[in-house]
């Protein structure tokens, strides 16, 4: 009996994937998915990235740099270095951040040519990434429990939800729209609105690869619509699981980088 | 202009051209980002980089400095590192011209090694710039050489910190950071010394700007200082201790030379201390605490050796509103022994404060995607009632080309005050930056 009554279930769940019967309908389990898709694939991580930064001129600049990552747990707190190698100004410059889900993130600046372990403050989370379109809270992901979420609409391809801050003074818009890709969890489109319902400012994902089994955004875009500027981000030697030890996210790798993590 | 000035200028125009031309490949490379992949780059131990600028200041009034231009200068950086496995080699030198000394010269800013001879110890051999502690442009633990000279005539902030040749060891124990560094020869600040700007000497009891004739009694003996540092939960604590001697001369002694004469020496100065560097109310807190001990002058009773002090400093910053960040600082500086001081003080009325204190603001303003940045510091002593204004606005045009202008304004009621002294010092300058 109990043998039938599991083949049943199982043919169910297989028909039901054809009538969306699958679908996620609660918004919060929705951002849990796409919080641990985009900010916790694995338990850590290496990249390379660069971003060029467009100005409404059309005038570029470019940085280049290597992440490491180590989740301390899924959903929880989070180890984060970025160290520079262009442009020629800011390399050797390190950024180190503690991602804390309970309180405000820790984040320090190493300035190579003052041997200055500078600390910034936690307040100044939407400013800019080293000058990009990039927040600081685009890096290092935001935390779903500052926003209130609605799902909007499910469709074949996305989950789109209306996400609203719970404290309009710490943000620059009044609210963002999502749209997450229904089987990776990636948010593929967001865009800011200000109170006027004009659309600020859009982050969008060109191109995605499998990468050890984990859907990796290879290639984004941060536009802001009042005057055509934008950022483009590009990730390359995108390495998972790679047993990256706790110690190394210390001050002693903002003057003595861990070569052996940054190949 | 002299010969070797125009040589330096054809080389400078050189580094421009280069840097020109690199500038377009970058945009070339740019322009092929519609390409899947990346192309593989050649990975080289040896990376080159570095830029040529140049500077120029004016003094907003006259002075009995020799030029009226503190600044005037053009410089070509060459930065040269090799990483290997094991170890680490930088080095980064300076072709200047310098037209206030009327000279061109060749000044190596760092030449380290650096290397890790266990799992918890990093070792760094050579030239190098050493910093520590919490202040803000004031500093209580680093007892580390200053650029003075370059901080008042508008320098980039880099050049703050000179360079010594030292030896540094960091040991991982636990949780626990120790540093250890010894310089064989002391290395003093660049302090004034009146060929770009003018001081107080209480001696003369006046603004003089000796330049050559400041003669001051050199020692090569050793310097020491240590840390010990650790974070727990995202709250940085330190200790510090330091063996040597005052970074400044501001002793007097007999001349070796000419007797009868007295000359400016470093006295001996051992110093201990403790910060600690917090988050709190959305910004950051810190405080720091050094006692120098003026081991010459133990009970502060000579007039020629400055006093032993307390240095207390309590600071906050935080982002105001977006792209806006403020700090402030409060600082007190305690002679020890004041009242021996004042005693054999030969000037008591013109002596410092006990309890010398000191507000500092920091405004910083980024606009642009931060390629425009405002910022103001100022220094203000309600006790010496005196202060020290520095604006300055940097433009970052591209990854190339950085512009910057600013002001080093002072202001007191007094000729012998910390920043009083240097009202005629005060000065507007600008730079142009390209980078390679």
């Amino acid at each position: 009996m109990k043998v039938l009554s599991t083949a049943l279930l199982l043919s169910y769940s297989f028909l039901s994937s054809f009538v969306h019967a699958n679908d996620l309908t609660n918004a919060n389990e929705i951002i849990t998915n796409a919080n641990l898709a985009a900010y916790y694939a694995a338990d850590d991580g290496s990249a390379q990235a660069r971003m060029v930064i467009v100005d409404a001129q059309g005038n570029k600049q470019m940085r280049q740099f290597t992440i490491l990552r180590k989740d301390q747990e899924d959903l929880g707190n989070q180890d984060m270095l970025v160290f520079f190698s262009r442009p020629t100004d800011v390399q050797g410059t390190v950024f180190r951040v503690v991602k804390k889900v309970t309180s405000d993130d820790d984040r320090w600046l190493y300035l190579p040519a003052l041997d200055l372990v500078k600390r910034i403050s936690a307040g100044d989370k939407r400013t800019s990434f080293v000058g990009a379109h990039f927040f600081y809270e685009d890096v290092s992901g935001r935390n779903p429990a500052e926003d209130n979420f609605t799902l909007l609409k499910t469709d074949d391809r996305f989950y789109t939800l209306k996400a609203v801050p719970k404290n309009t003074n710490s943000v620059e818009f009044d609210h963002y729209i999502a749209h997450i890709d229904k089987n990776t969890f990636l948010p593929m489109q967001v865009d800011f609105y200000s109170s006027q319902g004009k659309k600020t400012r859009s982050l969008a994902v060109l191109k995605t690869k499998v990468i050890d089994g984990f859907t990796t955004v290879m290639h984004s875009k941060i536009t802001q619509h009042s005057d055509g500027s934008y950022t483009e981000m590009q990730f390359r030697k995108v390495k998972y699981n790679l047993g990256l030890p706790d110690n190394i996210f210390s001050e002693r790798s903002l003057r003595n980088p861990p070569k052996a993590w940054l190949k | 202009m002299h010969k070797s000035a125009m040589s330096i200028v054809s080389i400078v125009f050189c580094i421009f051209v280069t840097c020109q031309s690199m500038a377009s490949d970058i945009e070339k490379s740019e322009d092929d980002w519609s390409d899947d992949d990346w192309s593989e780059e050649v990975v080289s131990p040896w990376r080159f980089s570095g830029f040529a600028e140049a500077g120029y200041g004016y003094l907003l009034q006259s002075n009995i400095v020799q030029t009226n231009s503190p600044l005037s200068e053009i410089t070509a950086r060459f930065n040269l590192d090799y990483s290997a496995e094991s170890f680490e080699l930088v080095s980064k030198g300076e072709l200047i011209y310098d037209d206030v000394l009327s000279n061109t010269f060749w000044k190596t800013r760092e030449l380290h090694i650096s290397f890790s001879p266990s799992n918890n110890t990093d070792i760094k051999l050579g030239r190098q710039i050493l910093t520590w502690g919490t202040g803000d442009y004031i500093f209580l633990n680093d007892l580390f050489a200053k650029n003075w000279q370059s901080f008042f005539s508008g320098r980039d902030d880099q050049y703050l910190k000179a360079p010594s040749d030292s030896a540094k060891g960091t040991w991982y124990i636990g949780d626990y950071a120790i540093d250890l560094t010894w310089t064989p020869e002391f290395t003093p600040d660049i302090y004034l010394t009146g060929e770009r700007f003018s001081f107080y000497s209480p001696q003369a009891q006046s603004i003089v700007a000796p330049a050559d004739s400041f003669s001051v009694q050199k020692t090569k003996r050793a310097q020491w200082a240590t840390r010990v540092s650790t974070n727990r939960n995202g709250v940085e604590y330190a200790f510090y201790g330091y063996k040597g001697f005052w970074p400044t001369p501001v002793g007097m002694t007999e001349n070796k030379h000419q007797s009868q004469q007295l000359q400016a020496y470093f006295p001996k100065m051992n110093a201990w201390g403790a910060s600690i560097r917090l988050p709190l109310a959305g910004g950051l807190f810190n405080v720091e605490y050094a006692s120098y001990n003026s081991i010459e002058d133990n009970r502060g009773k000579s007039p020629t050796i400055a006093n032993g002090q307390n240095r207390f400093l309590l600071g906050f910053e935080r982002e105001v509103i977006k792209d806006l960040t403020a700090s402030v600082q409060f600082y007190l500086e305690q002679t020890k022994h004041f009242d021996a001081f004042i005693a054999h003080s030969p000037i008591p009325k013109l002596a410092v404060d006990k309890n010398r204190q000191l507000l500092t603001l920091r405004l910083t303003y980024t606009a642009l995607q931060q390629k425009l940045i405002y910022r103001v510091f100022t220094f203000y002593s309600p006790t010496d009632n005196d202060g020290y204004l520095k604006p300055s606005i940097t433009y970052r045009y591209n990854d190339l080309w950085l512009f910057s202008a600013g002001a080093n304004l002072f202001w007191g009621n007094e000729k012998h005050t910390f920043f009083g002294q240097h009202q005629q010092n005060s000065n507007v300058w600008f730079r142009i930056k390209a980078q390679f």
